[in-house]
């Protein structure tokens, strides 16, 4: 029995982290292409506060951390435009107060203040906070992603490839660009669990890295997607062998990825200029 | 029953972010329906930002800009959808991973409901990059072609709308002499069949049927002259 159950939550973790890994392998590719990593590294931020807010109220942090990033991803565009200051600059006033707000909020959380659970749980994951609602929850965000990415990929690819030119013929860039800074926010929220919000950006940037090598968009962001699969999946089983914090096994496992991919295609490289 | 002017500019001044000077000033203009307009000028006379203050991708300080009736700094997007528009800064990195044929099918998407092609749309992508000499290319990634080839893929994808309004910034500019004799000889047949073209160049090659032509400098119109046919 204790074996099933065991089991159970293995193949659960496995699928989170896979979920997770893969979701913020797509976004880390659509967000480096259209030069937005200060913006989301602000809405990571902001995630990162929520889930300090949730431990705040003891409500599960997912929820809030979804709401602060979604919450920032909708003000910043704005707030730049309303205050003239170039939403980069912006995006970092947000981090750092999001930062201190973190920790104050972490500070004034019922129990032990700094205790190792509750904040290990935020900052650098834990797969005992994965269960079988937050899987669901993962499931229908990647099916909501996947959707909206596929009924909308011409668009989408129009502005990836020139986002001048596709708002010179008509398509409302801002309010695209707006739907996947949402998409990536909530991609990160959700692999806070896991990951941690310290490291959540290795899992968007290094499955991007892997997934840049590829040829065409359409397969870097499937490599970058199996790469950030791959490397939830291995990081876990690492951390169930070795007893380490999943979230940095997770981290480990995506750079060796990244290097074995970067001498590949060096390689490739090398070969393709002999020949 | 009175048409709305292809393009009319009233007293538009446009100012770039930080800058004190404005890059073009106090400018009046209007284009028919039909027109083929040549704009001139030195290096910074103004050019590129007259025709992307048409297009409402820059804001004017002051003025009223309307494209075939809608005003481009409140609604743009409509006017837009009839517009195609070549820029002059087309050049991509050589990793640039899009391939010649999506960039063409990129600029139909953006006219149809959720950017969805149907195989009328891609054959006519076909066409168009038959037309230009380019089909061939289809499937090599834009990054990897010469700098003539890839204005050719812009002018292809801008002929693939098959726009009321075509605005072309220094079209010419990376051609060779045969291709200049023949996008000029195109432009002039698409003018005939009706398209309004606006098209810039600072040492523009012989271009047959102009019905106008603009000479701008320092921001400002220096002269309007209509040309007779």
């Amino acid at each position: 029995m204790h074996s099933w159950c065991g089991e159970m939550f293995l193949l659960t973790v496995l699928s989170a982290s896979i979920i997770a890994g893969s979701l913020c392998g797509i976004s880390g590719v659509l967000i480096a292409r259209l030069r937005l990593s200060t913006l989301v590294f602000a809405i990571a931020h902001a995630a990162l506060f929520g889930a300090a807010i949730g431990l705040f109220l003891n409500i599960d942090p997912l929820y809030t951390a979804m709401m602060l990033a979604i919450l920032s991803s909708v003000i910043i565009g704005p707030l730049s435009d309303a205050t003239g200051v170039p939403s980069d600059t912006l995006a970092m006033v947000m981090f750092s107060t999001y930062n201190a707000l973190t920790f104050i909020f972490i500070f004034l959380s019922p129990g032990p203040t700094l205790a190792a659970e509750k904040v290990g749980g935020i900052l650098w994951g834990s797969i005992l906070a994965v269960t079988r609602t937050y899987l669901a929850v993962l499931a229908i965000l990647a099916y909501l992603y996947a959707l909206v990415l596929a009924l909308l990929w011409n668009r989408f690819q129009s502005i990836l490839f020139d986002r001048r030119l596709a708002e010179a013929e008509g398509v409302n860039t801002r309010l695209y660009v707006y739907l996947l800074t949402i998409l990536s926010g909530v991609a990160i929220s959700v692999s806070l669990k896991i990951v941690g919000g310290f490291l959540v950006f290795s899992l968007l940037y290094i499955p991007a890295a892997c997934g840049f090598t590829a040829e065409n968009i359409k397969r870097m962001i499937l490599l970058s997607a199996l790469i950030g699969g791959t490397s939830g999946s291995a990081g876990v089983i690492l951390s169930f062998i070795l007893n380490l914090p999943v979230g940095a096994c997770i981290v480990v496992t995506a750079t060796v990825i990244f290097i074995a991919v970067s001498i590949y295609a060096y390689i490739k490289r090398k070969q393709k200029t002999v020949f | 029953m009175v048409l709305d002017p292809a393009v009319e500019l009233r007293n538009v001044t446009t100012i770039y972010s930080g800058e004190n000077r404005p890059a073009i000033r106090n400018i009046s203009l209007e284009i028919n329906a039909g027109d083929y307009v040549l704009v001139t000028g030195p290096n910074g006379s103004g050019k590129t930002t007259l025709l992307e203050t048409i297009l409402g991708i820059l804001k004017p300080v002051s003025g009223i800009v309307k494209v075939f009736g809608h005003d481009m700094v409140r609604s743009p997007y409509k006017a837009r959808m009839m517009c195609s528009y070549l820029p002059q800064d087309f050049m991509k990195k050589p990793d640039e991973p899009f391939k010649v044929r999506e960039i063409v099918a990129m600029g139909l998407a953006s006219k149809r409901a959720l950017g969805r092609l149907s195989r009328d749309d891609w054959k006519r992508v076909d066409e168009v990059l038959k037309l230009l000499g380019i089909d061939k290319l289809s499937d090599r990634p834009i990054g990897r072609l010469s700098g003539g080839q890839q204005q050719k893929v812009f002018l292809a994808r801008a002929l693939s709308r098959d726009p009321k309004l075509l605005l072309l910034d220094e079209p010419f500019s990376s051609l060779d002499d045969d291709s200049r004799r023949f996008v000029a000889d195109l432009l002039y047949k698409l003018n005939r069949k009706g398209m309004t073209i606006v098209l810039v160049s600072h040492a523009p090659p012989k271009i047959a049927g102009l019905t106008m032509r603009v000479r701008l400098v320092d921001g400002c119109i220096a002269g309007v002259e209509r040309c007779s046919s």
